[in-house]
């Protein structure tokens, strides 16, 4: 060979190597073009339906009960603002009358709200809850969407895995039951991201309770390289043999280590639920506290880059109103818990961001139901434009402390910018954007400051 | 299913040919009425017996398209395992469990764990697996895939349980109810 010819083709088979690209080792192609803001991010769907009005808006019976003319921030774990001081109904005892204390986390630093970034109105795109829970994982539109049905579009979880490089056990998200189709979430029907880059999903309230404890509490150990070892290898090659058939199955894909990871951490929680040592808010008598639980149990097993936890006990407002400003409560209590368990875990304090989000509101006027108190009860109806406010409450190394945005009346951003703020936090934004499914005026919160 | 029909014809002692004097031909009308009536409903009578070859009823990985719910994965798997019907209360509740993880594969794998935990699982012993393995296979086979190896897979299988000394018919149970093919029928 020539020199010359040397020369030129060795440029060529170097430049092809340099253009081709480079396979990392969770199988994506390419590195996220964007940089991490912080290293995890929880993300709370303040779920099931909350009245814009007795949230951020701090009008507790206000403006919900004719005749009880007494405004206050229930919710001051995370919100700045004073308590209400009649009629208490919304704490613990006989009658609610106790309010949860403040934790000491908020007494010490202040509100969750002075310690990050608040947007006061933000723009739902759905009145009800499953249509709200897929535009907040999504960022997405959601038409065509239907109930028993697969996200359409790809999730927040499909795009970390994808395009973020994250393993399985990295993504997760905390379920607060099966109910609602709750536990389709976790990855979307799109053939182009789908079970493969889906979360690790749990329902906790289920999978811990007592037929938990009949069918899975008592797995048999298996030595790993003894017994599990050449186990698998003979289903890979039962596998191999099925998949000339086109029978192939696919899975979340977790590895065997990510597996046995998960199955300690069962084996773990049976044991802490056995001995009442799950770590739970110090109030913990409803389904959206057991389960806030059981994510800081996942947070504290896992660090995974991402947890989504979804709440959903405001949703008894349909039939009660005094049950209603309890959860919402009880879910500011345990979202207060969480964050605090983030603060005292030396790998998660300081480089974990929250992003705090109902999937929609309620109607302004109420239905004809009565509770205990004789006050109403609120649905969340299409028609109703109270039904589409929702707020945004953030923290964390990517956010600016003591920042309010937006007001009243004057939205500031929409429901689907909550999941692309996570992906700009985690460094994929320009990847989720340009896939091509977000709701067109999607902006990451971060973009709107 | 394939029968042969073999039909045996024989004659009717009852039918036999009848000879009538010619001077009673006043009578002989009604009575050829009646032997005409008579002959009538003798017919040789048609014995069909049928018998049945044994065939050998083997499915295909092939025809294997439909996955399997979770309560038909948990019941056929209960069956398999302990060779008795499980409780519709007990296919209920694991179906829950399953729906509550999100990797489906890692619910089996606990599922069948625990049930391997159980007393009243029935398993081949290690000896009766070593001494006749081909067996063991095609019992195995049988048992979860519905249907015989072929030689290659019998093969297959056989060399890895010789050549792995820790291999048990739990083991192989295990890898066989968490197969692709066991989760579609």
């Amino acid at each position: 060979m020539k020199r010359r010819e040397f020369i030129k083709k060795t440029a060529l088979t170097t430049a092809g190597a340099l253009a081709a690209p480079y396979i990392l080792p969770s199988g994506r192609l390419f590195a996220p073009t964007g940089s991490r803001s912080s290293q995890h991010v929880v993300f709370v769907m303040f779920a099931g339906g909350v009245r814009h009005q007795e949230s951020v808006g701090m009008r507790y019976l206000e403006d919900s009960q004719v005749g009880d003319p007494y405004p206050g921030n229930i919710m001051y774990n995370m919100l700045t603002g004073d308590a209400p001081t009649m009629k208490i109904a919304y704490g613990t005892g006989e009658g609610g009358i106790n309010p949860i204390p403040q934790l000491s986390h908020f007494s010490q630093f202040g509100s969750l709200q002075s310690q990050g970034t608040l947007f006061n109105e933000v723009a739902s795109l759905s009145s009800g809850h499953f249509g709200g829970l897929n535009t907040l994982i999504q960022g997405a539109d959601i038409a065509g969407q239907g109930l028993k049905q697969r996200p359409l579009n790809p999730t927040i979880f499909e795009y970390l895995r994808r395009h973020g490089g994250y393993k399985a056990t990295d993504v997760w998200f905390v379920g607060n039951g099966i109910d609602g189709s709750t536990p389709l979430l976790n990855y979307s029907g799109n053939p182009d991201y789908g079970i493969k880059y889906g979360a690790n999903f749990i329902a906790p309230t289920v999978t811990f309770d007592a037929p938990g404890f009949q069918h899975f509490s008592n797995a048999k150990i298996y030595h790993p390289e003894n017994e599990l070892s050449p186990m698998y290898a003979m289903k890979a090659f039962l596998d191999n043999s099925f998949a000339q058939y086109g029978g192939a199955l696919n899975a979340i894909g977790n590895t065997e280590e990510e597996k046995q990871q998960i199955k300690a951490f069962m084996n773990l929680m049976y044991d802490k639920v056995q001995n009442g040592t799950i770590m739970l808010p110090p109030v913990f008598d409803n389904g959206d506290a057991i389960t806030v639980g059981f994510a800081a149990e996942v947070m504290k097993e896992f660090k995974p880059a991402f947890l989504c936890v979804n709440l959903s006990n405001v949703d008894v407002c349909h039939s009660n109103f005094t049950s209603y400003v309890q959860a919402m409560h009880r879910a500011d209590h345990s979202v207060g818990f969480l964050w605090d368990f983030i603060q005292s875990d030396p790998d998660l304090a300081g480089n974990t961001d929250i992003i705090c989000i109902p999937e929609c509101g309620r109607n302004s006027d109420p239905n004809s139901i009565l509770d205990e108190n004789s006050w109403r009860a609120y649905d969340h109806n299409g028609d109703d434009l109270n039904s589409y406010r929702v707020w945004s409450l953030m923290a964390g190394p990517s956010f600016q402390a003591g920042l309010s945005l937006g007001s009243e009346g004057s939205p500031l951003g929409m429901v689907t910018d909550a999941m692309l703020t996570a992906a700009d936090i985690l460094g994929i934004k320009n990847e989720v954007a340009g896939a091509g499914f977000l709701h067109p005026d999607t902006l990451s919160f971060l973009d709107r400051i | 299913m394939e029968a042969n029909e073999k039909v045996t014809m024989k004659n009717s002692d009852t039918c036999r040919d009848q000879k009538v004097p010619s001077g009673m031909i006043g009578s002989a009308a009604g009575a050829l009425a009646a032997v005409a009536v008579f002959m009538q409903a003798c017919k040789k009578e048609q014995v069909g017996l049928y018998e049945l070859n044994d065939l050998a009823l083997v499915g295909s990985a092939a025809d294997k398209n439909k996955l399997k719910t979770n309560q038909q994965f948990v019941s056929i798997l209960y069956t398999n395992l302990f060779q008795s019907g499980i409780a519709s209360s007990d296919v209920f509740e694991i179906d829950r469990l399953f729906q509550s993880i999100g990797d489906s594969e890692l619910s089996r794998e606990v599922l069948i764990s625990n049930f391997f935990n159980d007393s009243g699982v029935q398993l081949p012993a290690v000896a009766d697996m070593n001494n006749d393995p081909d067996a063991f296979i095609e019992e195995t086979y049988k048992r979860f895939f519905v249907r015989l190896p072929n030689e290659a897979e019998k093969t297959w299988i056989r060399n890895f349980i010789q050549s792995n000394p820790y291999m048990t018919p739990e083991l192989v149970y295990f890898a066989f109810a968490l197969s692709n093919e066991y989760q579609y029928y």
